[in-house]
């Protein structure tokens, strides 16, 4: 294409124009000469000059002569028929085949401008093609119409010089007369060169419309050398513009596509349906490149996009049409080609007022920041003491299996949370939105692992927070909603152990006091890890995050746009920082895989702790009975005492009904059934040990591999993570080998909390 | 549901104290002089309920009960600019209003006398509560109503309330205490405090005095002034129970993190950087950075506590709570700035670190509603340390000095606790010494595992490296 087009613009620019039609060269050359009879030619580019099919006969009468040929010529310059020049078809003239070959050269040059009249004529009456296109045509019709004055003056010439011809004189005294086929030619030769121009632009211009229309007549002015050209493209360009002018106006200061032909540059979205803000925002208009006219700059036209967006927008988004109709009122100007200042400095005016405009509606009628404030506060856990008593009341409803979980329970202890919190100082309209439910149930599954908070965003502001969003939202809130659940039973079981240690625990310490001291460091240990974790999460991610995002959000030139791709990558950078997915390693599987881990030593220390209760009592009991029995003057203790009270101990709460399930996901040995006696307790003392040992090996093993992990990853906040989880270096990092056993040994046990991930 | 804690104040310290940290907590939450919010308290995010509970006229009513068994301190503060804000019932001051003489035992066996009176007073307040956290007792226990009178407190909470956490606030001696029987005093305090509290935070008059001269100047710093430097670090380590953020809100948060094993329960603090709004007349330190204060918060000089630490001496746990305008990545530096140069040495048996918690601070501290400005950052640092243990040390040698010679010992017999002979005494050195022990066992790598239970840790070995084939074998 681009090679056909560069070969005819050179031809129709060269020197001598359009090739003329020797017969042969008519026939070799089909491309450019249509043969009369042929059908419309694919490209119409070609005017034909039909030859005489016989050779020409010198020796013949010179008919018609000069002087008849030259009363025909305003009309085949019009492109009319006449009696020695008559056009065959639409493409062709048919000259006499008496004329001698100068003549007939002659008749050539002057037939191009007929011809290409002819065709541009054609060209202006069609009707087809947008408005650019219109315009196209209304100004080659302008410019035909001069031509045709051109052609008026020329007839006049020809009329006067035949009204004084000499019969006698040589070729009828044509040259004295002034005016000769010759003089004809040399006369419409600038009126050829635009019609040719015309006529190129003509047909380079089938099939475009709109931007590109214009684009074409601009690369015409713009790189061309000739200036006759230059001048002859700026004058169609004024006209052409108009309608494009007349729709970034609209565009620009209504926020309205008026665009029948879809000749703009910013175009609807067809397959946009109508399914809430986002995509209005995101899809209901698209940015055309190959519309953008080549007389505005990418630049331009994404910020003239950018404010039709807006505007439109604010008008149906934000319903606000008022301000958009004020707005409209007060800037609108009139916009033409040429004048690039005014130009600009409306477009920047209009940019800058609509993008205000647009983050204040966000920023006051949309609270925006309120919202992003209180999804921080509510899903990110920012509001503490609201998280700590939504997970204190709502504790044993969830430790249920997931199926006995009710709605109603849920808001019951939401609504408590809110009250009795700080949170019950938040906007009304916050609380409103905040909501507690259960994820999809799937089977086997407690009450922790299918809650969730939600916090719906409604239109217009779900442009920011987008359905991705909320989702990215739901994953953090449920990973760190385990953590604090985690942070949780720790706590409550360190509360147990220090105000036991008080009394109960004291009281046994000969016999199970080094069973407490592991046990404790093994707690500490894993309220380090989660402290470390928590910290590191809420304040290294989450909080830096939001410093980021708040310096974006609040730079002068902050548009909608930025506003989105702002929250996004906070977002993005919580989850991929936060451990949430996104790297080549699966953090969140070790991670949910540690935090089981420390459930289930939780449990055991739990245990651990009622059979401290239980050993307590039955030496009370024991030392009671010694004291009656003594008293009454027999044996303190008979062996028989001793069965007795061991199983008395033994229908101690040691083990819920439950607990036993959890432990089953776990690779440490199972606890056995327990059997009574005083074996069955030496047992259950003895298990408790080997299970608290082994889950406390394996937490620290995983633990070691998850800093090995950390320790290389590219983020310095992730190998930071690493760094102040072993800032004493107790652990020794497993450095995984690429792709080896580990990582499937790994993936294998961390299967049950990658599932676990995928549902959060 | 506020997790609330309960502030008992015993004697003359624990009341000059607590009224300094009473105002300090008044002034921080935009609380006037007769427990009204100030017109401009309107900023919410602070969580007030925690250690104030609201009257039926809405008035704000700290939870703290006063005791005393000498009216001078209660009365100078049922005349003081904040007289209003107490319950008027929540005052007790003994009948006789002698006094417990600088004795213990004294102190000790008033206490035993007015039990009922007491906890009639205590049980009020604790059912006046939703959810009660636990208790903070105030007192100092070189004395004889702060440590006597707080020693029964303590064992008799520790029966009540067996499952709330119970925490002091407790000054211990200076080495030139004027008081002949502080060692006595002490190390009787001391086995309660070991026994029957859940964490202690040791302050110093030796320490305080030193800082107090050191920031304000002067050669003796008035008794008044050491005690608002105790209130500051009460309000600086109560920031994250009273303005929620996402971590340490409540008591068990912050000190879970710090004691790992029951008996090392006390807290060392330093604070920095002392200015005008916590101390009249401190002088201003130019321009505080989160490294800065992250340094100094680890260097001795900044130490409400003058310890002895040998070359063995490490941390167990670090607590720092940064207040004002910290930027995560500050503190980020810091910690990697400490570890590089080796600022902290830590236990080897254990993972332990610097744990940070930034928290918001009142804006009724900053201009407009003061007209000081207060410093960008401060920090306070709550640690664990097993240095402690030559402070107690300290108090076992004074003590066995002044045993030796037989010294003072008849005000004490003639009181209820040794009528049956000095075993007292005894017991409480003792506790005192185990507790050195559990300190020192604590800077050993072996502390989890070896002492007491040979048999139980020989067999966790076996489980442990069963489990670890486990693994290997599963790579």
């Amino acid at each position: 294409m681009e090679d056909e087009d560069a070969s005819v613009y050179t031809e129709a620019f060269a020197r001598n124009g359009l090739p003329r039609g020797g017969a042969a060269q008519a026939r070799d050359s089909p491309r450019l000469f249509a043969v009369s009879d042929a059908p419309v030619p694919a490209r119409p580019k070609a005017h034909a000059v039909q030859m005489p099919a016989a050779p020409v006969e010198l020796d013949g009468a010179l008919l018609p002569t000069e002087s008849a040929l030259l009363r025909d010529l305003p009309f085949t310059l019009q492109g009319l028929s006449s009696t020695n020049l008559a056009f065959s078809d639409k493409n062709s003239l048919k000259l006499p085949p008496t004329l001698p070959v100068p003549i007939l050269s002659l008749l050539h040059t002057l037939a191009e401008p007929s011809l290409l009249y002819r065709s541009l004529s054609e060209f202006v009456e069609s009707s087809e093609g947008g408005l650019v296109g219109q315009s196209l045509r209304a100004a080659i019709g302008l410019e035909l119409r001069s031509y045709l004055g051109l052609v008026a003056t020329l007839e006049g010439h020809i009329r006067r010089a035949l009204s004084q011809l000499d019969e006698n004189a040589p070729n009828g005294g044509l040259g004295k007369a002034g005016v000769t086929l010759k003089r004809c030619v040399i006369w419409t030769r600038e009126a050829t060169l635009g019609l040719r121009l015309m006529s190129l632009i003509v047909d380079s211009s089938r099939g475009k419309k709109g931007g590109e229309l214009i684009s074409l007549i601009h690369n015409f002015s713009s790189s061309h050398g000739d200036p006759f050209v230059h001048t002859f493209a700026e004058r169609l360009l004024t006209h052409i513009t108009r309608p494009f002018y007349s729709m970034l106006r609209a565009w620009i200061y209504d926020g309205e596509l008026e665009d029948p032909y879809l000749e703009f540059f910013v175009q609807e979205n067809q397959e946009h349906e109508d399914s809430g803000a986002t995509s209005v925002w995101e899809h209901k208009y698209r940015l055309s490149h190959a519309m953008i006219p080549s007389i505005v700059t990418e630049e331009f036209a994404n910020k003239v996009f950018l404010i039709g967006k807006s505007l439109n927008f604010i008008r149906y988004g934000c319903a606000d049409s008022a301000w958009v109709e004020s707005y409209s009122k007060d800037a609108s100007r009139e916009l033409t080609y040429g004048d690039t200042a005014l130009l600009s400095s409306s477009i920047d005016e209009a940019y800058n007022t609509v993008m205000q405009r647009l983050i204040s509606l966000m920023e006051n009628k949309f609270a925006l920041f309120s919202h992003l404030q209180a999804l921080k506060k509510y899903l990110l856990l920012g509001q503490g003491d609201f998280i700590a008593l939504l997970m204190e009341s709502l504790a044993s409803n969830l430790d249920r299996p997931a199926n006995s979980q009710y709605r109603h329970t849920l808001t019951a202890q939401l609504e408590h949370a809110i009250r009795n919190s700080n949170a019950q100082y938040d906007n009304a309209d916050v609380l409103r939105r905040l909501d507690a439910r259960m994820l999809e149930l799937s089977h086997g599954e407690i009450g922790w692992d299918v809650f969730t908070l939600e916090y719906r965003v409604d239109s217009p502001l779900d442009v920011i927070v987008t359905p991705w969003a909320s989702k990215q939202y739901l994953k953090v809130f449920n990973f760190l909603w385990r953590v604090k659940r985690v942070e949780f039973a720790l706590s409550t079981t360190w509360r147990r152990l220090q105000t036991g240690a008080r009394g109960v625990l004291a009281a046994v310490s000969d016999k199970l006091g080094g069973d407490w001291k592991a046990a404790r460091g093994g707690m500490a240990e894993m309220i380090h890890f989660v402290d470390q974790l928590q910290y590191y999460i809420l304040f290294e991610v989450i909080e830096a995050g939001w410093e980021g995002l708040q310096k974006a959000i609040r730079k002068p030139d902050a548009t909608l746009d930025t506003l989105i791709s702002a929250h996004a990558a906070y977002l993005r950078s919580i989850t991929r920082k936060g451990l949430l997915g996104g790297g080549a390693i699966d953090f969140t599987a070790q991670l949910h895989e540690l935090l089981k881990i420390m459930l289930a030593y939780k449990d055991a220390v739990d245990g651990l702790y009622s059979y401290s209760v239980a050993e307590f009592t039955r030496r009370q009991d024991v030392a009671a009975k010694i004291d009656t029995r003594t008293k009454a003057g027999k044996w303190g203790l008979t062996e028989a005492d001793e069965d007795e009270n061991v199983t008395a101990t033994l229908a101690s709460p040691l083990f819920p009904p439950g607990a036993g399930r959890r432990h089953l996901d776990s690779p440490a040995p199972p606890l056995l059934p327990i059997p009574g006696g005083v074996e069955g307790e030496k047992n259950m003392l003895e298990q408790l040990r080997l299970r608290m040992a082994a889950l406390g090996v394996e937490f620290k093993s995983k633990v070691a591999v998850l800093l090995g992990d950390l320790a290389y990853q590219p983020d310095v906040d992730m190998r930071f993570l690493g760094v102040v989880m072993n800032f004493n270096e107790v652990y020794a990092p497993v450095k995984r080998r690429r792709g080896g056993a580990a990582a499937a040994a790994a993936a294998g046990t961390a299967r049950k909390g990658d599932e676990r991930g995928k549902e959060g | 549901m506020p997790r609330e804690i309960i502030t008992l104040q015993a004697g003359q310290c624990g009341n000059s104290v607590g009224s300094q940290f009473w105002q300090q907590l008044c002034l921080e939450h935009g609380i006037n002089q007769d427990g009204n919010l100030e017109d401009f308290a309107t900023e919410g995010g602070d969580r007030k309920d925690v250690f104030f509970y609201q009257s039926d006229d809405t008035r704000y009513i700290p939870r703290a009960i006063l005791l005393d068994l000498e009216p001078r301190v209660i009365n100078g503060i049922q005349t003081g600019p904040y007289k209003n804000i107490y319950n008027p019932e929540n005052f007790y001051v003994h009948k006789d209003g002698m006094g417990a003489g600088n004795n213990w035992a004294a102190g000790y066996a008033r206490g035993a006398q007015v039990e009922e009176e007491v906890f009639d007073m205590i049980d009020r307040e604790a059912d006046g509560s939703d959810s009660l956290e636990g208790f903070m007792l105030l007192h100092s226990i070189a004395g004889g109503t702060g440590s006597g009178l707080g020693s029964f407190l303590l064992e008799n909470l520790n029966d009540r309330f067996p499952k709330k956490l119970i925490q002091t606030y407790s000054v211990f001696p200076g080495q030139q205490d004027d008081v002949v029987v502080q060692p006595y005093n002490s190390l009787l305090a001391l086995r309660r405090l070991t026994q029957n509290a859940d964490a202690v935070v040791v302050l110093d008059n030796g320490a305080l005095s030193r800082i107090a001269a050191d920031t304000l100047h002067i050669q003796e710093p008035t008794l008044q002034q050491t005690n608002r430097l105790v209130s500051t670090v009460m309000s600086a380590s109560t920031t994250t129970l009273r303005y929620p953020g996402y971590m340490h809100n409540d008591l068990v948060g912050i000190l879970a993190s710090l004691i790992p094993t029951p008996r090392c329960h006390f807290l060392q603090t330093s604070y920095t950087p002392f200015t005008g709004d916590n101390v009249d007349a401190a002088k201003t330190v130019r321009k505080t950075t989160v490294l800065d204060v992250m340094r100094r918060l680890l260097q001795p000089k900044n130490q409400m506590v003058s310890t002895k630490p040998t070359k063995n001496s490490c941390y167990i746990s670090i607590l720092n709570i940064i207040m004002g305008e910290a930027d995560p990545t500050d503190v980020h530096k810091s910690l990697l700035r400490i570890r590089e140069r080796n600022l902290a040495s830590f236990i080897p048996w254990g993972p332990a670190s610097i744990q940070v918690a930034l928290t918001r601070t009142s804006p009724y501290l900053h201009p407009p509603y003061t007209s000081r400005v207060p410093p960008r950052v401060s920090g306070l640092m709550l640690a664990n340390h097993t240095g402690i243990s030559t402070l107690f040390r300290r108090i076992v040698t004074q003590y066995s000095l002044l045993r030796k010679r037989n010294a003072f010992l008849e005000q004490y017999k003639r009181e209820e606790p040794f009528r049956d002979g000095l075993a007292q005494f005894d017991e409480a050195k003792e506790v005192v010494l185990d507790l050195i022990r559990e300190y020192e066992d604590a800077e050993r790598a072996d502390y989890l595992t070896g002492g007491v239970g040979g048999e139980s840790s020989g067999e966790a070995t076996n489980g442990g490296a069963d489990a670890r084939t486990d693994g290997v074998t599963g790579r």
